[in-house]
């Protein structure tokens, strides 16, 4: 413990280093803007700056992005309230109860309950990811390939029936990203895998190509067929924010714990994330809370639940991304992109190897929430002003960094290429009502999970079984065929309804 | 249903081209082939259940409302009466062109005229900020990326080169 708190002082010292909070408050206004601006998701805004820290130190750059991260689940509650424009499906559920207020007048409270809602949910969070990711690395390290093979396993199901609409859908999707991720040579045969004789496959498919274009260019072209339509914004003359009483916080205790509780563990569930988290923690407070049956007129609670749920997810999220080398979520997996592209492997090893960028990363969470809470209390009003942009403008400049992204990764056109490609199928995705994000994790957990199930094939002469014979790798297992077999009884008893 | 139909399809010539990867087979060591199968076969069977699932929901024998999802998969399919297509196909082409040509004509002046078409395609019409966007913008990523973040931008062939170390000289870019 001790250990723990020396190392994240140190942490703390170097996230306090004149360059690395200027990048920190960058990283935050960033983010803040990115979930402000409707046709801007938080995953995209990281993805969209990854670029512009490749010539940057390890550390700054992992801040920047944890800070984009960290202020990205926030700011889109403001559009939400005030102008009922949710800057991103996070701040869908935020629109329920935080617009009603505003329109009763109470637009400066319902901001101020959002505040601290942040504020508590990222703290909690952020405390809780500290006093875990030790000795969650220490249990991984006895873990062997049909463990990591299980959680990952868990990971790619939970993406799918977490996931809304058509579970057929989301399964493609999710085939779709691992098979994209077999292009290429095998590692073990040397064998070359669909690359059709073109030279640049035999490299692989990058999945940050895959991302940048089916998030970034993808979400472009959908809005482009749209005619850049901006939403119509309501008038708003005065826009302040009031911080709620100790004794108004204390009232509604239990909606922050539960909301902190369960973005906590949203977030450690690979594949899920803040949105999943906003929306099931809204969910449990209109079946769990007090005034549940007044959910949905204008009550604190049903800003304070997914907002806390979102932030929280944050530091959740970042849990087995640092202990397991396992990305949970988009944004993390931009992270990760970052760790790699400057030869840092997170793993339980990494707590030995490289434990002052690990709690430097801790750190930034801390301090991002307390600089994103500074601004957000003191310049929402000038914040929501980028709103009278021109949506048009907006994207052709995203698309810019998209482009610029795909190169600039490997100085390599045929990556640019491979980008615009993924970006159109991104497009027919949405179009055609295929989730990318199965796509995107099955990208990026395909190796992962190749590499895991192939190793426990050759360790255990092939017996599939021993996935269900080790103790910690079957209960895992049996989560995960529970988190699939569940919507997929769902999904069924619909069909037969709605044949009926 | 179509779109079930062209992935399975694509599915079954994926699934015929992993049986032909070549390599050594080791005795009792699963080959680079497995894996590519599985998710194939798997994604095979879901594009079958649901071709079936609505080519079912379809027979007026079998029922006279079709399902929900199958009715949404065919509202998905048509365009919405107030998109633009010409738009998206205008953006794509140019996105295309502006990858397929930035080797020869280097990054600044390819970049110039994307975000300007861009925005005209886009709909924006004030043509003295098209022209500060397009030109400034193209600038200003010049400088972040050659001179900040030190990627090698294409500078193009031939006179389209020169100009684009002219500019580079001009903005202390090495």
């Amino acid at each position: 413990m001790d250990n723990t708190l020396t190392l994240l002082l140190q942490g703390f010292a170097q996230v306090l280093q004149p360059v690395n909070l200027m990048f920190l408050t960058i990283g935050i206004v960033l983010g803040l803007l990115v979930a402000v601006l409707p046709g801007l998701t938080l995953v995209m805004g990281v993805v969209l700056a990854l670029p512009f820290t490749y010539s940057m130190d390890v550390t700054p750059a992992i801040i920047l992005l944890t800070a984009m991260y960290v202020s990205g689940t926030y700011a889109g509650a403001w559009t939400s309230i005030l102008f009922r424009v949710p800057g991103e499906p996070i701040d869908v559920p935020l629109l329920w109860d935080g617009y009603p207020m505003a329109r009763k007048g109470e637009a400066a409270q319902a901001l101020g309950w959002t505040l601290i809602s942040a504020f508590f949910g990222g703290m909690v969070a952020a405390t809780t990811m500290v006093l875990l990711a030790q000795p969650v690395a220490k249990i991984a390290l006895s873990f062997s390939s049909p463990e990591y093979f299980a959680i990952i396993f868990f990971g790619l199901a939970s993406v799918v029936s977490l996931g809304s609409g058509n579970l057929a859908n989301a399964l493609i999707s999710l085939f779709a990203g691992i098979l994209l991720a077999t292009v290429g040579v095998d590692d073990t045969y040397g064998a070359h895998r669909f690359t059709f004789g073109v030279p640049i496959l035999a490299d692989g498919i990058d999945y940050l190509v895959v991302m940048v274009g089916a998030y970034g260019l993808g979400e472009v072209f959908m809005r482009m067929e749209q005619g850049f339509k901006s939403p119509q914004l309501d008038k708003v003359s005065d826009i302040r924010t009031r911080l709620p009483s100790l004794s108004e916080a204390l009232a509604i205790k239990g909606t922050f714990i539960r909301g902190g509780l369960v973005g906590i563990f949203i977030g450690i569930v690979p594949g899920a994330g803040a949105t999943v988290a906003s929306f099931l923690s809204y969910g449990i407070e209109g079946q769990y809370g007090k005034r549940r049956h007044q959910m949905g007129t204008g009550i604190p609670e049903g800003i304070v639940a997914p907002q806390t749920a979102a932030t929280a997810s944050v530091g959740g999220a970042l849990i087995p991304l640092v202990t397991m080398g396992i990305p949970g979520s988009g944004a993390t997996a931009i992270i990760l992109g970052a760790f790699l592209l400057h030869g840092l492997q997170p793993g339980p090893q990494v707590f030995q190897t490289s434990s002052h960028i690990i709690y430097a990363l801790f750190a930034s969470v801390f301090v991002g929430i307390i600089v994103m809470c500074l601004i957000g209390y003191f310049a929402t009003k000038f914040m929501v002003k980028v709103l009278d942009l021109p949506e048009v403008i907006v994207s052709a400049y995203v698309v810019m960094c998209c482009l610029l992204g795909a190169f600039a990764a490997r100085n390599n056109l045929t990556d640019v290429w491979l980008m615009v490609i993924f970006g159109i199928v991104g497009y027919l995705f949405e179009r055609f009502r295929f989730p990318i994000t199965p796509m995107v994790l099955g990208v990026i957990l395909g190796p992962l999970a190749e590499t895991n199930f192939m190793t426990t094939m050759i360790s255990f002469s092939n017996d599939w079984t021993v996935l269900f014979t080790r103790p910690v790798a079957s209960a895992i297992m049996c989560v995960a065929i529970i988190t699939l077999i569940w919507p997929l009884f769902r999904y069924l008893r619909q069909q037969q309804r709605s044949a009926k | 249903m179509a779109p079930y139909v062209l992935v399975g399809t694509a599915g079954a010539f994926l699934y015929y081209t992993a049986t032909q990867i070549d390599f050594q087979r080791r005795t009792g060591v699963l080959g680079p082939d497995y894996w590519p199968r599985l998710i194939l076969g798997l994604l095979l069977v879901v594009c079958l259940y649901e071709i079936v699932r609505i080519a079912l929901a379809k027979n007026p024998l079998n029922e006279t409302t079709p399902p929900e999802s199958a009715a949404s998969d065919e509202v998905a399919m048509q365009a919405p009466q107030d998109n633009q297509v010409w738009r998206l196909l205008a953006g794509m082409a140019a996105t295309l062109a502006y990858v397929a040509l930035v080797a020869t004509t280097g990054f600044f002046l390819t970049t110039a005229v994307y975000i300007a078409a861009f925005l005209i395609i886009g709909g924006y019409k004030k043509r003295k900020v098209i022209a500060a966007m397009s030109l400034g913008g193209a600038l200003l990523l010049m400088f972040i990326f050659m001179k900040l973040v030190y990627v090698s931008l294409p500078i193009g062939s031939g006179p389209f080169a020169q100009f684009t170390i002219l500019l580079m000289k001009l903005m202390g870019i090495r």
